[in-house]
């Protein structure tokens, strides 16, 4: 059964210089295309038995590219396009047993419609792309909405109802962009927002940043300020009464985000629309990245995928590592080769240890890459490997 | 077979000038073998060697011609490699012949590789017969080339043939010319036996199998034999002589050339240079020439994954079946763990090892920088050698340290003389004697450190002479110099792989140029890393390479775990192929930085 889903909603407004997300640029998007197309794409996946929806979703995430640039009323049919009726629908109060549907948004385009329509469809998480508060950094980043919008996004999401919202921040910025990091948290919290979502810039090949840089224009983007920047971030949130529940969220006690954490615990997950990916039954596949291709794919086949694999107990290994240390719960791990780079790690303040798991300090989360190698390197098994099928891997470690 | 019908030879020639191509042609035109029956199974029967262009083994073939007398004639054609590093084992080849065919190219003449054969058949007493190759191709100049080799040695320029071993034409001359003018072997078959061996090759089945070429006596099945210098016995079981393959003959007299098998365990029974002899009637004389194998460049060999030893104990056991050249013993590293210390004749031999092991037995190594062997005379006047340089001993516990020099020669260009002295002269030789081969050749003399050659300056050598430059050298003496060891800390522990025995002059230089190298080498860590270059106590040279401070893309975007999981396991087999010093990884080019040192040597 799968309880997650994330349809993906690829259009913007714009394209900021770093985005390598899959996005059409589009101010008048094809919004009914685009239900159709999930539409038609979910029938077919769940005529192929890869889409066994649980009979209550326990989280469902319309992300983007800017899913509030579309129609509202179009987000507010995904239920029923899922098959769900109007069960999950209306709003209703956050809690383990309900749906917890988050939308993204764009302050600019996050208008009081938009706000009134998600909120009655049953939206109930939002999660704002605001990135900066600084106008100097947005333009820089090729944004469309100023500061005050920020704010006032936030004010339209409480007034129809909805409290639970995500700020995203970045940081990491290259020095020419003069921006006071530590300003920006604190308008951040000025907002109380219940959950804050932190992401370090990196120069992806494809984007604007990454010609800028590439040629000159722009410095490359310095570790020691992206060290910097995290670790402050870490400190001000924490005491701010934030849990630093992941590697790049927080969140007040009980506003951890249920749909992030399917990813990172093994939950199957559903993704619809270009470039989604999904989890189920041993099994990842993705989509078509471009919107044109799959869109073009879905009306001619009834899908968009574009490749799938096993996962296999070596793969699944790496994965569980990686996923287990980017969370506060860290992970169960056992072993004489694990203690010995576990107290290496200790030692050098990037991990904590107890009976129970191994978990990252922000420290060591800024080695997240480096510490999972590691780690799976020390879990590899010398001379017997364990059969292939047999989930031996799991056995002494879970996350 | 009479030995007056009988001609051994061998062909010598600058790489490329067409060797191969005229040997192949010889094969044809005496109907021994079609062309890609040759190139497939016999000369180049070693990938590698057929790769580099290079002979490493030797080996002999036996054709029969028909010559205008209308006698019918045996030409034995014995394969000679074609580098200094086997000089020894070219030498002991010529021995076997009576003649050589000297091949120069039309188009580029008398090149440094020609003078060196030349010299070396000459030094064996080998009648000529030189020859212009290519003389089809638009650019030769055939009258010219034969001018100018007639004055190289002093002959009637009317003696020196024209051939295409392209298309064939002057080829049935060249088989007249080696009739005619090689003298015939002699030898009496009655004589107590007396067979050298140059060359040997191991084979599953038979064992060790020697190429021979028989001087005195009869060799023939049944024959109880051994050997001049290994006291072992063997009975022969089957003599023959080599075609497409082995073609068993009832006997070898004087003058023939072919192989014998006698069961024999491995080829460090069957000595190149040494002497087969009857065991029932040993002949009072040895063959002359016979030389140990001494290993002259030692370096470390260690599996690159820790549970590869015995897997690189057993290929190296195997290897030496058919590589008695090749010496090996246990060795233990901090910094590489459990590896063997090996024993080659030159780089060159070191490198084929290391490329047989990696493609023949799948081994994958790393490789400490090669070095020579010192000889130490301690405080307390005892004697030690020393293999590898971490372990030469405390300053304070030695009198003194004594290297190998070598007689080098230098064929080049006069135009690159300039060149050649800076070069030996920044390597601590020391010039000897220079004399013109001709208006725009010269041959250079210099005593040089071995320790000096070993490192990258055959390298240096030819990028100095535009590739012309052509080495031989010669073992000459051990002498005394102020040497000491360079250490190399990391994390302020000696890192034994780095050790190198060097002169004090150029220790500072040299120290600071291999941190400074490492620095690059060695990726980020989670800590910073100190690495330090040391004479005993004394540091000379500090780098630090800075700690990491971010390897982390946090978001995972839409569950794509896919994409994430192939970065990570890139990083994971980067990782895995490093080696762990104390907690700092060392990737394996590192333990080789020395050698990238290029300009940056004093
Ligand atoms: N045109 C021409 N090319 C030749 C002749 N002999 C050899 N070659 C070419 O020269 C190159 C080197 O020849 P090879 O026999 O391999 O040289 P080796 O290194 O001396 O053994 C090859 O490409 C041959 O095809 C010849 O007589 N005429
Ligand atoms: S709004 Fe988000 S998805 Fe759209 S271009 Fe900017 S970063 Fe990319």
């Amino acid at each position: 059964m799968i309880a997650h889903v994330y349809v993906h909603a690829p259009f913007c407004a714009r394209r900021c210089v770093y985005c390598d997300f899959a996005v059409t640029v589009n101010r008048t998007p094809a919004g009914a295309t685009w239900l159709a197309a999930v539409s038609r794409e979910f029938g077919t996946l769940r005529a192929w038995g890869d889409a066994p929806l649980a009979p209550e979703l326990d989280t469902l995430y319309v992300g983007g590219g800017t899913p509030s640039l579309l129609d509202p009323r179009l987000v507010g049919r995904l239920p029923a396009a899922l098959g769900r009726g109007n069960r999950n629908a209306g709003p209703k109060r956050d809690g383990p047993e309900t749906l917890e549907w988050t939308a993204e948004a764009n302050p600019e385009s996050f208008t009081e419609a938009v706000a009134r329509e998600w909120a009655a469809a049953g939206v109930n998480r939002i999660s704002f792309g605001v990135q900066s508060f600084d106008r100097a950094t947005t333009e820089w980043m090729g944004r469309l909405h100023s500061p005050s919008d920020a704010e006032a996004a936030v004010a339209r999401a409480r007034t129809a109802g909805v409290d639970n919202l995500s700020l995203d921040l970045i940081f990491g910025l290259p020095d020419t962009v003069s921006r006071s990091w530590e300003t920006d948290l604190h308008r951040a919290l000025d907002l109380s927002p219940p959950h804050v979502s932190l992401y370090g810039l990196t120069v992806e090949k494809g984007t604007q940043l990454f010609r800028d840089v590439t040629s000159g224009r722009t410095p490359r983007p310095s570790h020691a300020r992206y060290q910097e920047e995290y670790l402050l971030a870490a400190e001000l949130l924490a005491d701010a009464g934030y849990e630093h529940y992941e590697v790049s969220n927080f969140a007040l006690p009980g506003f951890a985000s249920r749909h992030n954490r399917a990813y990172w615990s093994g939950a199957s997950y559903l993704g619809l629309g270009n470039g989604a990916h999904s989890f189920h039954d041993g099994r990842r596949w993705w989509n078509e990245r471009e919107w044109e291709e799959y869109a073009a794919l879905v009306a001619q086949n009834g899908h968009g995928r574009a490749g799938q694999e096993r996962t296999s107990p070596k793969r699944s290994r790496l994965e569980s590592v990686w996923l287990g240390l980017r969370t506060a719960q860290g992970l169960e791990v056992a072993g004489r080769s694990v203690d010995r780079v576990v107290r290496r790690w200790e030692a050098r303040g990037l991990a904590t240890r107890d009976d129970t798991a191994v978990r990252l300090t922000p420290l060591g989360w800024l080695l997240l890459d480096d510490l999972a190698v590691e780690l799976d390197l020390a879990l590899q098994p010398v001379a017997h490997p364990p059969p292939v099928d047999a989930p031996a891997d799991r056995a002494n470690l879970s996350t | 077979m009479p030995t007056d019908r009988i001609r051994n030879f061998c062909i010598i020639a600058h790489i490329d000038h067409g060797k191969s191509t005229l040997a192949d042609r010889l094969l044809e035109a005496t109907a021994t073998l079609d062309s890609r029956q040759m190139r497939d199974q016999v000369l180049d029967s070693n990938e590698l060697e057929r790769e580099r262009g290079i002979t490493i083994k030797l080996h002999a073939v036996r054709m029969t011609h028909r010559a205008e007398d209308g006698r019918d004639y045996v030409l034995n054609l014995i394969d000679t490699p074609g580098h200094v590093d086997f000089a020894y084992e070219v030498s002991r080849s010529l021995a076997a012949c009576e003649g050589a065919i000297l091949v120069v190219d039309a188009t580029q003449g008398v090149q440094a590789q020609t003078l060196s054969n030349l010299f070396l058949a000459l030094d064996a007493e080998l009648e000529i017969v030189p020859i212009v190759n290519k003389i089809d191709l638009p650019g030769a100049e055939p009258e010219r080339r034969r001018h100018e080799i007639a004055e190289l040695m002093g002959i009637d320029p009317e003696s020196v043939l024209e051939v295409s071993a392209k298309d064939g034409t002057g080829v049935e001359a060249v088989l007249e010319a080696v009739v005619d003018r090689i003298p015939p072997p002699a030898g009496d078959p009655s004589d107590p036996l007396r067979a050298l061996i140059f060359d040997s090759y191991y084979d599953q089945y038979l064992g060790a199998v020697p190429s021979v070429r028989i001087f005195d006596g009869t060799l023939r099945p049944g024959m109880s034999m051994t050997f001049g210098a290994v006291d072992a016995r063997y009975e022969v079981t089957q003599v023959g002589h080599m075609r497409l393959g082995r073609v068993p003959s009832a006997s070898l007299g004087p003058g023939d050339v072919g192989y014998v098998v006698a069961a024999i365990k491995a080829v460090s029974d069957t000595r190149s240079g040494d002497t087969i002899l009857d065991a029932a009637d040993r002949a009072g004389e040895l063959l002359p020439g016979y030389q140990e194998v001494r290993p002259m460049v030692f370096a470390g060999l260690y599996p690159s994954e820790s549970d590869g030893y015995e897997e690189l104990r057993d290929a190296l056991q195997r290897l030496r079946l058919n590589d008695a050249a090749l010496q090996f013993e246990p060795e233990t590293s901090r910094a590489l763990g459990f590896g063997f210390r090996c024993g080659f004749l030159g780089l060159l031999h070191l490198e084929i090892v290391q490329e047989r092991l990696d493609r023949e037995f799948d081994v994958k190594l790393v490789s400490t920088v090669p070095n020579v062997k010192y000889e130490v005379v301690m405080a307390d006047r005892r004697r030690i050698v020393v293999e590898n340089p971490s372990m030469l001993p405390d300053r304070a516990l030695v009198e003194s340290v004594a290297e190998p020099v070598v007689s080098a020669r230098i064929v080049a260009p006069s135009a690159y003389i300039g060149n050649v002295q800076r070069l030996c002269h920044e390597r601590r030789g020391a010039f000897k004697s220079m004399s013109y081969l001709d208006p725009h050749r010269v041959e250079m003399e210099f005593e040089l450190p071995l320790a000096e050659i070993v490192l990258d300056f055959y390298d240096r050598l030819k990028s100095g002479t535009r590739g012309y430059a052509a080495l031989d050298y010669e073992f000459l003496e051990y002498r005394p110099g102020d040497l000491i060891k360079l250490d190399v800390m990391v994390n302020r522990e000696v890192v034994d792989a780095f050790s190198v025995i060097i002169h004090r002059e150029n220790a500072y230089h040299h120290g600071r140029a291999l941190v400074r190298k490492l620095r690059e080498l060695i990726p980020r860590q989670q800590f910073e890393v100190a690495l330090q270059a040391a004479i005993g106590n004394q540091i000379i040279a500090r780098e630090t390479v800075k700690a990491v401070r971010k390897n982390v893309t946090a978001k995972c975007y839409g569950g794509d775990i896919t994409r994430k999981r192939k970065l990570l396991e890139r990083q994971r087999e980067g990782k895995k192929r490093m080696k762990q010093v104390g907690s700092v990884e060392i990737p394996q080019e590192a333990f080789m930085a020395v050698l990238q040192l290029d300009g940056e040597r004093a």
